[in-house]
């Protein structure tokens, strides 16, 4: 095991463009075939799942692709904070239509017809949400307010994945697995900011939170796959 | 007591009616669909809208509902669409 984080280390920026374009190309799957649903349903929670996962994918895409071309010098230096601030404002942002994919029957009321899922009146407070996070973390050159808002938001969306799985879990298998990625995604955060705060990102406990990751995102794949056949 | 339908189930339900019966009458639909009228007014023209039916005037002015490409798809897939819904808890 010991080997096995050592290597990690070692080729770590490596692993890290392997890490981010398999979590971009799995939610780029995950996106065409939900799309694909939604166009035949005009379902919303569908339409909110598929914009999570699409700012999953660019958030990854553009943190580690791009943060990896700085980081061989292919592009300036001086793109990566930039690139940093993008990312964190996707993430924000594919976390908040996670979330109201899950809860968004409670807020809108059946005659509500948007146009766009990716910007109406709902959808507003999360943008303005996500750049006043992302900004002020961006200014401050740290991560703690995203830590803080996905901590809250995975917490309420285990609380909801969970009461789902307690009410429908015997007719509906995935929604354990569903309750699972809730818990994994939390479980991830809290132990990203306990790395950032107390470990100083230290390499091998940040592994650990790329292989939460990769399984949060590894189930959702295995749902949809599953699910869409 | 009888468990109030989903969204999708109504929408099912109305496609259904039209598909059975290749081209049905507003009247014949709302009894069909078990709807209030106001209700019925709202589904059908959110379907119109989305393109699942349209409606035909025929020549004496009777009107009825015929289904599209688009409806009979989600008809197709409805079953896959209902599972994927319940199964995220979207």
């Amino acid at each position: 095991m010991e080997q096995f984080y050592s290597w990690v280390i070692g080729n770590k920026d490596i692993i890290k463009i392997f890490y981010g374009l398999v979590i971009g190309l799995i939610c780029f799957f995950i996106v065409a075939r939900t799309d694909r649903l939604f166009r035949i349903s005009f379902h919303k929670g569908i339409r909110y799942f598929r914009n999570a996962f699409l700012f999953y994918g660019i958030a990854f895409i553009v943190r580690y692709v791009f943060g990896a071309l700085c980081l061989y010098n292919l592009i300036p230096r001086n793109y990566y904070p930039p690139a940093s601030l993008i990312f964190e404002f996707f993430l924000i942002m594919a976390g908040f239509f996670l979330f109201y994919s899950l809860i968004w029957k409670k807020i809108e009321a059946v005659k509500e017809d948007y146009t766009s899922s990716l910007l109406n009146s709902k959808i507003l407070i999360f943008y303005v949400m996500a750049i006043v996070i992302s900004f002020i973390d961006y200014i401050w050159q740290s991560y703690y307010l995203l830590f803080i808002s996905q901590i809250i938001l995975f917490i309420f969306a285990s609380a909801i994945s969970y009461n789902n799985y307690r009410k429908n879990g015997s007719k509906h298998k995935f929604l354990k697995f569903y309750f699972t990625a809730m818990i994994l995604a939390l479980f991830a955060w809290i132990l990203n900011a306990v790395v950032a705060l107390y470990f100083e990102w230290n390499k091998g406990l940040l592994t650990d939170v790329y292989i939460l990751n990769i399984l949060f995102f590894i189930l959702f794949l295995y749902g949809v796959v599953k699910l869409t056949k | 007591m009888v468990k109030k339908r989903e969204r999708l189930e109504v929408i099912r339900d109305i496609l259904n009616a039209i598909r059975e019966n290749r081209e049905i009458k507003p009247t014949r639909l709302l009894y069909a669909s078990n709807l209030s009228p106001q209700m019925f007014k709202e589904y059908i023209d959110e379907l119109i809208k989305k393109d699942f039916i349209m409606l035909k005037s025929s020549e004496d002015e009777k009107k009825t509902f015929l289904l599209t490409k688009k409806g009979f798809d989600f008809l197709q897939q409805y079953k896959v669409i209902e599972n994927f819904v319940q199964n995220f808890g979207l």
